[in-house]
This record gives structure tokens, C-alpha cells and sequence, in this order.
């Protein structure tokens, strides 16, 4: 599941948006190293998804997030 | 006799000529008619279906031509031809107008998105320490060039759109729809379901 990119829940077919589906083990910091080959920039995808992460540490799998 | 065959054939010849211009001033009308409808729809079927346009311009000329050779019979069928084509050119150009008003509707509620999430992606890149494996320098410098001329066409793109010509707008759309599917697959991005095929 975690090799593609994935579509968020009533995302229409036009709609351009990235997300990401959180899998067992993974951190901001694996996600960004995944996306942007930079774990420093987990900051970055904490910030675009401040609607439903309270706290970077705080996770859980099978979360969507948006990956600007 | 020979006085005889003289009168008749001037009689026929007068008859002739009575009837050719009998039919001469209904070739005239038709004519005029299917010409004036035509002049009337003609700039907006241009815009969207020039060659039924030319087919309709084509029987007009057929039916002026075999009326410049006094077949005023072949002109009048000719210019009821052409009529019939000019009625159907204005269902045919608002069918059409529809037709590629959807599709650029469709493109507009595409196209910038994906052009937005490019852009957005390009810049996380450009302050990343190292890119992600399977993105080269080279790729990630091709994408952003890729990027600027997209957003260029774009905006040419949505010009042609606002200044009526919707087959240039839709044709600039479809390059740029292509070339971002190409920059989304190689930064590693999901292609929007409606950009593919």
C-alpha cells in the first residue's frame, strides 16, 4: 500500500491533491525522507495537515495525509 | 411557307426567352436568400465548424455560377442546396460551441490543480537537503522547467479561451495537460484519475 502515493477519502477524479496513507512504523520524518528524500522536512507535511495532527510525533496507521 | 416558318420560329424563340426569364427572377431570390442567411450565421460557425461552413459557401457558389451561365434551373436547386445547408449550421455550431465549452470546463477544473500541486512540490524540493531516490538533479531541473512552461501555456491557453477561440484554448490545454503528467510521474506524484487516457 505504501508504494503508491494514495487518493484522500471523496477525492474526486480532477482533484490533484497528494496524500499519503500512514503504514505501520512510519514517522513525518520517514515520510518526508520518502517524498522530498529529506527527513528534516517532516515539519512541512506537519503543517499542511494541522487539521488533523495535533502533534508531529502523534500518528496513527492508516491516517491520510496531505504531502505538499 | 418560308413566311410561314419564319414567324414560327420567332415565336418560339420569344416563348423561350419568356420562360427563362421566368425563371431567372425565382433563382435570383434563392439565391439572395441562402446568401443573406449565410452572411447572417457565418462569424460564429466560423469559430466552431469552419468546414460546414466551406460545404455551404461551396453550394452558394455552385448556384451563382450556373446562374452567371443562365441554367436558372440547376442555380435555383443549387441555391435551395445551399439554403438547406445554412439552416443547419446554426443547430451545428451551438452543438459544437457546447461540445468544447464542457471540455474546457472540465480542463479548467483540472489543469490548475495539478499545476498548483507541481508548483507546490517543486518548491519542498528546492529545500530539500537531498532528493528522493528515483529523482535525479537532472530529472528534478527538467521538472521545474517543465513547470514554467506549462504555467506559461496555461495562461495562453486561458487568453484564447476569453478571447473566443475555444479549439486553440482546448489544443494549448491538452500540451499542457500532457507535459504535467509527465513532471507529476517523475516526481513521484499520484496523476489526478481524470488526467489519464
Amino acid at each position: 500500500m505504501a508504494d503508491e502515493p494514495v487518493q484522500g477519502k471523496g477525492e474526486d477524479a480532477s482533484d490533484a491533491t497528494q496524500w499519503h496513507e500512514v503504514q505501520k512504523g512510519e514517522t513525518l520524518s520517514k515520510i518526508a525522507e520518502r517524498y522530498y528524500g529529506d527527513p528534516g522536512l517532516y515539519n512541512t507535511i506537519f503543517e499542511a495537515n494541522r487539521d488533523r495532527l495535533k502533534d508531529p510525533n502523534l500518528i496513527r496507521i492508516g491516517q491520510k495525509l496531505r504531502i505538499p | 411557307m418560308k413566311k410561314i416558318l419564319s414567324i414560327a420560329t420567332v415565336l418560339l424563340f420569344a416563348i423561350s426567352l419568356g420562360a427563362c426569364s421566368q425563371a431567372k427572377g425565382p433563382a435570383e431570390a434563392a439565391i439572395k436568400a441562402a446568401e443573406d442567411a449565410l452572411n447572417a450565421g457565418k462569424a460564429e460557425a466560423m469559430k466552431y465548424i469552419p468546414d460546414q461552413v466551406k460545404a455551404a459557401e461551396d453550394a452558394l457558389k455552385a448556384a451563382k455560377d450556373a446562374f452567371a451561365k443562365g441554367d436558372y434551373a440547376a442555380a435555383t436547386t443549387a441555391a435551395t442546396n445551399a439554403s438547406a445547408k445554412v439552416k443547419d449550421l446554426a443547430a451545428a455550431a451551438a452543438a459544437k460551441k457546447a461540445e468544447l465549452t464542457k471540455a474546457w470546463d472540465e480542463q479548467s477544473k483540472l489543469l490548475p490543480d495539478m499545476i498548483a500541486s507541481i508548483k507546490s512540490r517543486v518548491d519542498v524540493l528546492s529545500k530539500s537537503k537531498k532528493l528522493p531516490a528515483n529523482l535525479s538533479k537532472e530529472q528534478f531541473e527538467g521538472a521545474k522547467k517543465g513547470l514554467a512552461e506549462i504555467d506559461k501555456t496555461w495562461g495562453e491557453a486561458s487568453s484564447a479561451f476569453k478571447g473566443g477561440g475555444m479549439a486553440d484554448a482546448l489544443a494549448k490545454a491538452k500540451s499542457v495537460k500532457q507535459k504535467a503528467v509527465e513532471i507529476m510521474t517523475t516526481l513521484g506524484m499520484k496523476v489526478p484519475e481524470a488526467a489519464k487516457g
